[in-house]
């Protein structure tokens, strides 16, 4: 059995069609894979989404699809097997009705990658194939054919959201109504994005981790560097929970790093990195346990691209916790010169 | 991992946990670089040196399950990243690690796992790791094949202690 890898090949895309990559996607059915953090950051959800309506672009969500489980299986609550069983669930359920799975969270796509990777060691997928039998035992049969199967070469593919909106970044500047007016904005990319290996001898496309800065440039920004960009936001796989005092020193010093630079706001491709970033009852420890208070605002790149297109403020932002995380930056690019 | 003698190496922790991981045998290809080490985030903040576990396990020094260390790793997989030995899984090797320090009952840390317990429960009734998910529950039935795929799990066990849990077994009993 072969199992492949379900990353989407972007430099394939960039070959086919050199001067208009989106166009590899019209026709097809795109799905929005469903991150748990989307709850307190719905604009993350409705950036992409609105995107793509405006780009005519088939896009839906998945009922059945349940959350990705990497938490538990970085907690050692479940194995590999029930995690990679859990994965191709999902899978299974988003290429019974769609061709390519966008994925707005860095944690959401490592599981994605990891659950099938796990599937290559043969004890790994005997186990999980015996989990889905039983299941399928269980419920009574199918609903459709290969719903208790591990995925073999199947159709969809996968990509993270900040990769898919680089990737047609062109088609995108002709949706947006506003710009970023010069601003200095620093950059977080995230562990998962930044440490997956799979492209280090291959995927020289996905290797390239600059594409943030890219986009801040196209869209009239000035990104700025700064000493800890590329470390972790302190999630750290929960370890903010479980060791708060030692993981908010490197929140701390990379948010004070980014204050240092005079940036204006944190621009990231992860509802988990921001969580950690933003939380305002982190930012109220932060200020307690280090005596600094620091007020830099942060944003998922899919809200901001929400903002630049000049959607309505309460689309974008945090519906559910009144906080201030994004007023200032939705205010500063959509009032007039 | 050459600074030590011959004698001092001794495979049969490696060769126990490469039984349930078999990826876990390339560890033995470490040259005690310490390339993982440099920027790594549990290093900044921590005693947690993933060089020296290795060496431990290579030693077959099973203190190293007893050790709060392996609790600290963020799985960032940074270190797998800049390994340069193709094939080291280091994450694995620590979320290894962490289930036979669960075997053995050394480890967090159970009472850690308490902030796990509502999770769980959310995860197991509703599909989400959070109450009130953005686009609603997961249908009962599909609720069903979540928590068929966990049977046996920690997870299960985890749930077990939910405030949910035992409102449902009380009603059962009445």
């Amino acid at each position: 059995m072969v199992i492949n890898n379900l990353a989407l090949s972007i430099s394939q895309i960039e070959e086919e069609y050199p001067d208009n990559p989106i166009e590899f996607f019209r026709g097809k059915r795109l799905c929005l894979f469903k991150a748990c953090l989307e709850k307190y950051f719905p604009g993350v959800r409705f950036g992409i989404e609105n995107l793509l309506e405006a780009l005519d672009l088939e896009v839906s969500t998945c009922q059945n699809q349940s959350c990705c489980s990497g938490t538990f299986f970085q907690r050692n609550l479940i194995t590999r097997a029930q995690f990679a069983a859990l994965n191709e669930r999902n899978l299974n359920e988003i290429n019974n009705q769609a061709d390519i799975l966008l994925v707005s969270c860095n944690g959401c796509y490592n599981s994605l990658l990891r659950g099938r990777d796990f599937l290559k060691t043969p004890e790994v997928r005997k186990k999980t194939q015996e989990i889905l039998d039983d299941l399928k035992q269980e419920m009574g049969g199918e609903k459709y054919e290969g719903q208790y199967e591990i995925l073999e070469n199947p159709d969809i593919r996968i990509m993270h959201d900040l990769d898919f909106i680089y990737l047609i970044r062109k088609a995108v500047l002709n949706t947006l109504k506003f710009d970023l007016k010069g601003l200095k904005v620093a950059t977080h990319y995230g562990c998962h994005y930044l440490n997956l290996d799979r492209d280090r001898d291959t995927e020289t496309y996905l290797k390239d981790k600059n594409k943030l800065e890219e986009l801040i440039k196209l869209f009239g920004g000035q990104p700025v560097g700064y000493s800890e960009r590329d470390s972790c936001c302190g999630w750290g796989a929960s370890q903010v929970v479980l060791h708060p005092e030692d993981a908010f020193k490197i929140t701390y010093k990379k948010l004070r790093s980014c204050e240092n630079v005079g940036a204006c706001f944190i621009l990231m491709p992860c509802p988990t990195c921001l969580y950690t970033l933003s939380k305002p009852e982190f930012r109220d420890q932060i200020t307690e346990i280090f005596d600094d208070k620091l007020d830099i605002a942060t944003i998922h790149l899919n809200e901001l691209i929400a903002i630049l297109r000049g959607c309505e403020e309460d689309q974008c932002v945090n519906l559910r916790k009144k906080s201030s995380r994004i007023h200032w930056i939705y205010q500063t690019i959509t009032e007039s010169d | 991992m050459n600074q030590s003698s011959d004698e001092e190496w001794n495979f049969d922790f490696l060769d126990e946990i490469s039984e349930d991981v078999e990826e876990n045998k390339k560890i033995i290809q470490c040259i005690g670089c310490g390339k993982c080490v440099g920027g790594c985030p549990a290093s900044k903040i921590s005693d947690y040196n993933i060089r020296k576990i290795i060496e431990k396990v290579l030693k077959g020094d099973k203190s190293v399950l007893k050790d709060s260390d392996i609790w600290y790793c963020f799985l960032c997989e940074r270190c797998k990243r800049v390994c340069p030995k193709e094939g080291i899984n280091i994450p694995l090797l620590i979320l290894n690690l962490r289930n036979e320090s669960f075997k053995k009952g050394y480890g967090p840390r159970y009472n850690d796992l308490t902030k796990y317990v509502e999770m769980s429960e959310r995860f197991l009734t509703n599909g989400s790791v959070l109450d009130e998910p953005l686009d609603g529950t997961l249908p009962e039935e599909r609720i069903k094949e979540i928590d068929k795929i966990c049977d046996f799990a920690r997870i299960k066990y985890v749930f077990k202690a939910s405030d949910k849990n035992n409102s449902k077994k009380k009603h059962i009993d009445s």
